[in-house]
């Protein structure tokens, strides 16, 4: 018998049983680890829709359910706004950002730095980016440490070694092959588990105009006040989450640019961020700040009792039959591990590309870094976990909110500048992380001074918000300061490291002139040839390449006919000279029809990369 | 016209303007963003009607929605 503090025991067998079954499916997918590739980038094969999920899944934490219901029950639909302005950032991302990445072949933040600036800047946006990921992970653990606290009476620290041990395990065998797997069950589940409890509470209603017509008049605003309250602004929420948070995590989050590098080709990214920020999360949003919204809905009512942080899950209780309510219970379990598992795979990866192959271990083979990578997935849970009692202090929202607005501008900052101003300069870059970061510490010793000027009247409820703002102007203000009075590097030294270069980044990625003419798919027959084993290079007949528009030197991608595999059974591959005859038939060598799991006769679908 | 229901779309949709065109232009410098290719005319259509419907959604839900309930139009 367990002693909870809500709910019945069938929907804490739903929920018990849903995260043995993530665990076991995170580790069914560590077969396809093999390499350190495989375990950060996941063999860079996977279809767009499943990134999409998987990047909702991920933005969506288990500090979401909790934050975006208690902001709705307390604010109204304005707690969505702040899934409502990723979409600015898209132009830089899917035309600036993922090409130089992408082709560039770049792994980490910190080593785009050292490519575009030098070492010193890489060394230290390790640092800070390090401290951000750990830090994100103690957020997550806490909030589901709380949640299960409310639910089971556990200790807060007790739920969250739990779920830490969990995510490791899974992490530390499947890498970032079982992070998308487990996301996109996870990411579909958050989403069902939202908009079910909606649309039941819309049912309940009565419909959609009695709901709406339950809400204070005050609680039916697209944004909040522009400078009120000081806790939930516009301005504040704006700077903080529209510009500081989205910013870092479109272009500085190591678990996104890992997302990002395991997509099959660079054209799926737009069709990955289009799915992901136009249509999943405007979805998420909802589903994670309906329960306040009902929660209000139903205490004006008078059918509950509720307050803003526990509005969720009241709500979900009141209006879910035993068992479905563990279901909702399983969304908030998958919304922290869907979180938690890409960022404990992002530390690994920083980890062993800044610190470890650099510093402590060159030259050493693929399985000695695999295995490191292995054991910092633990040891990154685990500093996680150490952060908890320090988070304990503050609201979630608070914690969350306060942690962002400080530590991301400066990199963030020096990021943007990096990849759309070729004048930039590798002193600039270093003086605006370093001095960003220390002009911010400054903020928290003198915040009336240096925060006050810009909290446009809030006071000091706004700072931890409005510090973001203050983070951003300081930052590239030495940026482009130090710009001015230092020397940038020569434009030929930059070539597919900045905006007007992407092109050459291209032509480095392929080894030659990109072929942009577009093409159709064909369906082909492998055929294992010896003679191509140890290479990438695959035989086509003249009229499979006609059909693609493709060239012998062309990157290719074969994948399994079953388009649900989302690329999961799939290779990058060469086309090679054209076959000597006509035929439906696919020469590849015995290595390359491995890695994508094919067998001799089997039928592929086979496209165009570039 | 409560001015401070209009400013939180005058701010966001003026920044987030300002830096779609920042990626935009860096789009088109280098032709990595080619008019000339079809895929990326789509691209352009799709950003730029991406933006204007999310204008639209939080016009709706700022100038029409709150008036809903009050009115019975549901």
């Amino acid at each position: 018998m367990i002693a909870q503090a809500i709910g019945e025991n069938i929907d804490y067998a739903v929920m018990i049983g849903y995260f043995i079954a993530v665990l076991g499916f995170g580790l069914y997918f560590g077969r396809y680890t093999r390499t350190t590739k495989d375990f950060f980038f996941g063999g860079q094969r996977f279809s767009w829709w499943l990134i999409a999920f998987s990047c909702v899944a991920t933005v969506v934490g288990s500090y979401s359910f909790i934050k975006y219901s208690a902001a709705g029950f307390r604010y109204g639909i304005c707690s969505t706004q702040s899934y409502m302005n990723d979409w600015f950032w898209m132009p830089i991302l899917v035309l600036v950002w993922i090409p130089i990445i992408y082709y560039k072949k770049i792994q980490s933040v910190p080593e785009y730095l050292e490519a575009r600036f030098d070492k010193k800047t890489r060394v230290a946006a390790t640092v800070i980016i390090l401290f951000y990921i750990v830090g994100y992970i103690g957020i997550n653990l806490i909030t589901l440490g709380k949640t299960l606290h409310g639910l089971l009476g556990w200790e807060i620290m007790t739920g969250a070694a739990i779920t830490a041990v969990a995510v490791a395990a899974y992490v530390y065998i499947g890498g970032q092959t079982a992070v998308i797997m487990t996301d996109l069950a996870q990411g579909m589940i958050l989403l069902v588990a939202g908009l079910g409890l909606f649309a039941g509470a819309i049912y309940h209603f009565g419909g959609f105009g009695n709901f709406w017509a339950l809400l204070p008049q005050e609680h039916k605003y697209a944004f909040s006040d522009f400078n009120a309250p000081p806790k939930f602004s516009f301005i504040g929420i704006y700077v903080q989450d529209g510009l500081a948070n989205t910013g870092a995590l479109m272009l500085m989050h190591q678990g996104f640019i890992m997302r990002f590098l395991s997509l099959k080709s660079v054209k799926d990214s737009r069709r990955m961020v289009v799915c992901w920020i136009l249509v999943l999360a405007p979805l998420a949003a909802i589903a994670t700040s309906c329960g306040g919204w009902i929660a209000k809905a139903l205490v004006n009512n008078g059918e509950l009792t509720t307050e803003p942080g526990t509005s969720f899950i009241d709500a979900a209780h009141f209006l879910c039959a035993p068992g479905i309510f563990g279901f909702v219970l399983a969304a908030l379990t998958a919304a922290l591990m869907s979180t938690a598992d890409s960022l404990v795979n992002a530390v690994s990866a920083i980890f062993v590309n800044d610190i470890w192959r650099p510093y402590v271990k060159r030259d050493a083979g693929d399985k000695h870094y695999l295995w490191v990578a292995r054991v910092t997935s633990l040891v990154a849970a685990g500093a996680g976990l150490a952060l908890v009692p320090v988070f304990m202090k503050d609201t979630i929202y608070g914690a969350h909110s306060m942690f962002t607005a400080a530590v991301t501008p400066p990199v963030l900052t020096a990021i943007f500048l990096g990849i759309t101003w070729k004048r930039y300069t590798p002193m600039a870059a270093f003086v605006t992380i370093v001095g960003g970061a220390y002009l911010i510490g400054l903020s928290f010793v003198w915040p009336d001074v240096l925060v006050g000027p810009l909290d446009f009247g809030m006071g000091p409820d706004s700072y931890k918000f409005m510090r973001a703002l203050y983070g951003l102007l300081v930052s590239g203000g030495l940026g482009i300061g130090v710009t001015w009075i230092s020397r940038p590097r020569p434009v030929s030294e930059l070539k597919g490291l900045v905006a007007g270069t992407q092109t050459d980044a291209m032509r480095q990625f392929k080894g030659g002139e990109p072929n942009r003419t577009p093409g159709k798919k064909v369906r082909v027959r492998t055929k294992l040839d010896e003679s191509l084993a140890g290479t990438e290079t695959v035989v086509l007949s003249q009229s499979s390449l006609d059909t693609m528009a493709a060239e012998p030197g062309d990157l290719l991608y074969a994948s399994h006919i079953r388009w649900w595999y989302g690329g999961l059974r799939s290779v990058h591959v060469k086309a090679g000279p054209v076959a000597p005859a006509e035929s439906d038939t696919l020469l590849i060598g015995p290595d390359s029809a491995a890695t994508a799991g094919f067998v001799d006769g089997q039928e592929v679908v086979v496209e165009k990369i570039m | 016209m409560d001015m401070l229901r209009v400013w939180p779309i005058v701010c966001e949709f003026g920044v987030g303007a300002v830096l779609c065109f920042v990626g935009i232009w860096c789009g088109l410098r280098g032709k990595y963003l080619d008019m000339k290719v079809s895929e990326d005319r789509r691209l352009l259509v799709t950003l730029v009607a991406g933006y204007l419907l999310l204008l639209a959604v939080m016009c709706v839900f700022t100038f029409l929605a709150p008036g809903w309930g009050s009115e019975g139009a549901l």
